[in-house]
This record gives structure tokens, sequence and C-alpha cells, in this order.
């Protein structure tokens, strides 16, 4: 048919210029940024004025790190997803998502003031000093019991000795004229009270065995909740998980797109086999990083609290917006004049298929994770749900992440027309990232406030006034060091796989 | 006899078969600039783009599917706010009985929203197509029959305003029709 673009014709690619003067505007802006905010974060601490202040400010940090590393974490799936199902018509927009997920190290690399043992970490997750602590007490008290035990054992062996000594003597006495049935009588017993002496004498208490075992049930009384959950929760394996997981999901972008930049060089059609069979392999990898990662970092806030849902919701809201990220991100580049011809309606319109399906989706997985905690009314559950219905937190709920979330752009993004058309996609899409905003924040922030105020008993504070600030500040920080990472792998290779195989039915797709 | 017969008989359609896909795509390109309107085409299988090359207007089909949805939606939300809020009070765990009981009338209002736009899509489009009907008299054509084996037809019904018997015919093989039927009926 006429008309039909050809991919030889596409095949030099098309190089970005890697954003020029913006690129380190953007730097400059989230560097100077978070220096503003480690000053300030430094200059707060150690004042009791400013405790609460000071320590709320790591969750600032910790929600701007995790709002753009859902971002790009998002970009890692849907590089997967289209290399796993064989995609043909997002190859022009592929290496968006495998640059967004490019800059996944980068942000591990931003969240190391929250891992280092510190301030940070123990204000973010209590469970590191509610552990210390009920540890100590526990060692505490099984040494004075392992005391009380040797103490006992010593008076055991005493009583024991005296008792002997006085058969032994009964039987020096009686075995005078004794018949051989009483002897044989006689010296058993004295052998039996032997016997029980010297394993008395034998016991060891200075083992470790015995101690461990009071340790565990000391530990077990004083705090259940971590005692069950020790072989999950306790430092050296939450900092395996957390190399592991950054190696993970690092490793996978970077060998997906690593060969995608080589198959852009030599045309070489393995590169393309291997994408695919090695997406299928790293799909498990990757959901299993990602929702341990989530639950180490958000659910465990609260360590008493948890929800099986919490890795898929997690993961909802990061495919959806990576997906808004994306076609905000096309758009600009065709702004600036690139993809001009490459990219069509027909892609846009693909996409805003994917947001509203993953709009759908959000709300399906945040609704059942509501209800069934809802319904079920279980009080270890219910928690996470009452502080956020507790004060402002209920009114945000309703308007931003109800209606916001999900009615607002669901019904935007039913209209055919809306989704080939960029400039009102563009705003569906920054609506989306906004109200992901909002659904982070929501996530993190109203743990800050009781977490860091639980200990004035009545002075317990919902909200900590001014670190609503320091949540803006941290996420301007984040946000332009991310902006930069992105351009700058924008910058390093052609926009598009410009020698995919599969490039002639991505350029002419219809749909 | 025979004769009489088929003088009562009128021109029904045009039936042409195309050597290709693409040859049919092109065709319908001409017919749909020619200014047709009682038109179809019939492939063995779907030829993406064919909807802009017939010149195709959005269907109204999505109209109704949204007017089942809302209406399933409204009814499951209708009635189990009357029975279980308004009627007959039901207190579950000491849940409130009020505009926020709706968390829990959800599933239904879910279902319901399904069950009612499939149901709207389903008669809606018998609906719009005129289905069910018992016969039709493209089945009269030996050559119409090709389309689902490996006939490419396009069908041009005499009812549209701009049907002329010789004037289509050589529109017809202008746009590189292998063969074309005058069906009548």
């Amino acid at each position: 048919m006429a008309g039909l673009k050809n991919a030889d014709d596409y095949a030099k690619g098309e190089k970005f210029d890697g954003g020029g003067l913006l690129k380190w505007v953007l730097l400059m802006a989230g560097l100077g940024a978070a220096v503003l905010f480690f000053v300030i974060y430094l200059a707060t601490g150690g004042k009791e004025s400013s405790e609460v202040f000071h320590k709320g400010m790591a969750y600032s940090w910790l929600f701007a790190v995790v709002y753009f590393m859902t971002l790009a974490v998002g970009g890692i799936f849907w590089t997967l997803l289209h290399n796993a199902t064989n995609s043909g018509w997002g190859i022009v927009v592929r290496r968006l998502m495998e640059n967004l997920g490019s800059v996944v190290p980068f942000l591990f690399v931003l969240a190391l003031p929250l891992i280092f043992p510190g301030t940070m970490r123990n204000a973010l997750w209590e469970w590191f000093d509610a552990r210390k602590d009920a540890l100590h007490h526990a060692e505490e008290a099984a040494n004075h019991e392992l005391e009380e035990h040797r103490h006992h054992l010593q008076e055991n062996i005493e009583s024991a000795e005296k008792r002997f000594a006085a058969i032994e003597a009964d039987t020096q006495r009686d075995l005078n004229g004794a018949t051989p049935g009483e002897t044989a009588f006689l010296n058993r017993r004295l052998e039996d009270e032997r016997a029980k002496v010297e394993k008395l004498k034998a016991t060891d208490l200075s083992d470790g065995a015995l101690f461990g075992e009071l340790r565990d049930k000391e530990f077990k009384h004083t705090n259940t909740n971590l005692f069950k959950k020790r072989g999950y929760m306790n430092p050296g394996a939450w900092y395996f998980r957390f190399v592991m997981i950054s190696l993970a999901l690092t490793g996978v972008i970077f060998t997906l797109r690593t060969w995608s930049l080589k198959s852009d060089a030599s045309g070489d059609p393995k590169y393309f086999r291997w994408m695919r069979r090695a997406a299928c392999g790293f799909l498990p990898v990757f959901a299993a990083s990602w929702t341990f990662l989530v639950f180490d970092w958000l659910m465990a806030l609260d360590y008493t609290w948890f929800s099986t849902m919490w890795g898929v919701y997690l993961f909802a809201g990061a495919a959806l917006n990576s997906m808004a990220f994306l076609i905000i991100l096309l758009t600009l580049l065709r702004r600036a004049g690139y993809l001009k011809e490459v990219i069509t309606m027909e892609h846009y319109h693909l996409m805003g298929k994917l947001l509203l399906a993953f709009t759908v989706f959000w709300a399906y997985i945040a609704f059942s994770q509501f209800f069934l905690i809802w319904y079920a009314n279980i009080t270890e559950e219910t928690k996470f749900y009452l502080t956020r219905n507790t004060a402002y937190w209920n009114t945000h709920a309703i308007l931003f992440l109800v209606i916001g979330h999900f009615f607002l752009p669901f019904g935007a993004l039913l209209m055919q027309g809306f989704k080939k058309k960029p400039t009102i996609l563009c705003g569906v899409a920054v609506w989306t990232l906004f109200m992901h905003f909002c659904d982070i924040y929501w996530i993190i922030i109203p743990e800050r406030g009781p977490s860091l105020t639980r200990h004035l008993g009545d002075g317990i504070q919902y909200i900590v006034p001014g670190n609503f600030w320091t949540d803006l500040l941290a996420w301007v920080a984040v946000a332009g060091i991310f902006g930069f990472f992105v351009l700058r792998a924008l910058g390093n290779a052609s926009l598009f796989p410009c020698r995919d195989p599969r490039l002639d039915e991505s350029l002419n797709v219809l749909n | 006899m025979s004769a009489t017969a088929n003088s009562t008989k009128q021109p029904y359609a045009y039936v042409a078969e195309f050597e290709s896909a693409s040859d049919l795509y092109h065709a319908a390109e001409k017919v749909r600039d020619a200014g047709f309107r009682k038109w179809d085409v019939h492939t063995p299988y779907p030829v993406h783009g064919m909807d802009h090359a017939m010149g195709m207007k959005k269907s109204w089909l999505s109209a109704i599917v949204l007017g089942g949805g809302l209406t399933g939606f409204l009814t499951a939300f209708v009635l189990e706010f009357f029975t279980q809020v308004k009627l007959y009070p039901t207190v579950v765990q000491n849940k409130p009985t009020n505009l926020f009981t709706v968390p829990a009338f959800f599933p239904v209002m879910f279902e319901l929203t399904i069950l009612f736009s499939a149901f709207a899509t389903l008669f809606g489009l018998l609906i719009v197509l005129l289905l069910p009907r018992w016969n039709h008299p493209l089945f009269e054509s030996e050559l119409f029959s090709k389309f689902s084996d490996d006939g490419f037809i396009l069908v041009i019904e005499s009812r549209d305003p701009k049907f002329r018997v010789e004037k289509t015919r050589e529109l017809l093989e202008s746009a590189g029709a292998k063969s074309v039927e005058l069906l009548e009926a």
C-alpha cells in the first residue's frame, strides 16, 4: 500500500543533543535543592526544639526518592513487558522506556542517606530501634536468668553431694553381714547416687545454647511481633536485600539496554532474540525485587502492619505513572523537533489505552486492598487506614485518591478522541503524575507525625508543621537530578531502536 | 415462464472481486471518493486501516455501551442503597448504614456495570446491524461466497442514490476488479 513508511529510511536513527543547557540547569537546580535540604537537615539536628522536624526530613527524602523510583522502575517494567510479549507497536518508543529505566541505579545512590545506619534510617524504620531495645532487654534478662540457673545448679550439686555422702556412710555400715542380694542392692544404690552427682556437675551453663534459648524467650515476651519476624526483619537481612535488589534491578535494565544499543549499531537480529528470551526470565526477578523493596521501604514504616497486596499496589502506581511520564517525555521531544515522522497519533492512542488500563488496574488494586481490610476489620490490619482516616488525611484520600486518581482520568481516557490528541493526553498525564504525588505522599507522610511524636502522649501530632516545605524541597532536588540523568541517557543513543527487525511494523502501526 | 419470473427481478448490487487486500484497499478509497454510501467490503481476514479507506465514521455502539454501563452502575447503587440503607438498614460489624457504606456496595456495582455493558454491546450490536435475519440476497451470489475463502469482495448496493448500472460497473473495473457480477434479487 502506498504511503507506508519503510524502516530502511530510518536506519540511521535520530540523535538527541542531550538537552543542551536544560540538562545542566536541571542538575544544578537539583543539586542546589539537595544541598539546601541537607544543610537544613544538619542545622536542625541535635536541638530539642527542632528534633521532630529534623527527623521528619527523613520522610521527605524517602518520599522524593520513592516517587521517582516508581517512575524509573516503571520504565524497567515497560521494557520487560515489551520484549517479553514480542510487541511490535512500540518499537519506536521502547528506547524511551529503556532510558527511563536506566536511571534506577542513580536513585539507589540517592537513597543511600536513608539506608546508612543513622538518624534518618532510625527515624523512618522504628523497628531498628525497637529490635535493638528488645534484644538489649532480652539479653539482660537472659543473663540474669542464667545467673539464677547457675546459682540453682550450685545448690543442687551441693545437696546431691551431701546426700551421696550420707548414703555412702549408710552403705559402709549396712554392708557388714549383708547377704549377697543385699550387697548388690546397696552397691547399685550407691552407684546411682554417684551418677546423679556427676550428671549435675557435668551440666554446662557457660555454653551459648541455653543463653540463646533464654534470650529468645525474653525477646518473644518483650516484642512478639519483631520476634516472629526476626528472620526477615534484622539488619543483616535488610542490608543484604537492599544490595541484591539494587544489583538485580540495575542488572536487568543494563543488560537489556546494552543489547538494544548494540542492535542499533550492527542490526544483528540475535540481540532482539536475546532480549525477548531474557525479558521472560527477568520478569519474576523484577517482580520479586520491587515487591521486597516496597516491603522494606514502605510497609516497614510501621513494622506491626502488613498487607499482602502491597507490592502489586505500588507496582500499579509505578506502571501507570511511568507511562504518563513517557507520554509527556514523548510530547516534549516532538515539541523540540524530534521523532516527528516516526511517532504517529496511533502510538499516542496505544499509549493512552495503556494509561487507561492501568488507571483502572490501580483503582482495582487500591480499592481491593482497602476493601478487604475494611470488611475484615481486624485490628492489626486496620491500623494503616485508621491513621489515614484521621484529621486531614481523610479528605486527602477521598479527594485525591478516589476522585482525582481514578474517576477523573478514567472518564477522560474513555474518550477515543482524547487519546489521539497529544495536548489533551499530556494534560491527563500531568494530572495523573500529580495524583501519584498525592498517592505516594499519602502512603509515606501520615506515618511521620504519629511515629515521631508518639512518646509525647497527648501531644501526638498528625502533621508535623513545616515539614511540608521540606517534602517539596526534597521532591525538587530529586526531580532535578532525575531529569538530568533521563536527558543524559536520551542523548547517549538514537531516540528509537533504528535497526530493530520490527521497526517497519511499529512505524506503520494502526489500531 | 422463467422469462417472466426474471423480469420481476431488479438489480440488487454489484459484487466485485479483487486480486489482493491491497487492491481492495485502493478500490475502497475510490468508491469512498465517488461518494457511495450503501456499500461494504468482505475479506477473509481483518484488514488494518480499511475503516479509514472506506471513510467510516466512529460507530454509535460505544455510546450504547456507555449507556448500558451507567445504567448497570446506577441500578446496583439504587438497589443496594434503598434496600440496605433506607428500607431495612443492615448493620454489619458496626459499620455505618449511610453513604459511607458504599465500599460494601462496590462489588455489585462493579459487576452490574460490566453485565449491563456486555448486554448493551450484544443487543446494541444486533440492533445496529439489523440482526437476526433469515436470509440475505448476497447469499445468492457465487462470487460473494468466496469472501470466506480467498476472495476480496466489494459490494455496492443498488439502493445507493449514486448507483448506475453502467457507470458503477465502469468504476469498479477501473478500480481494478478481477470480475464484476450484477446480482439481481
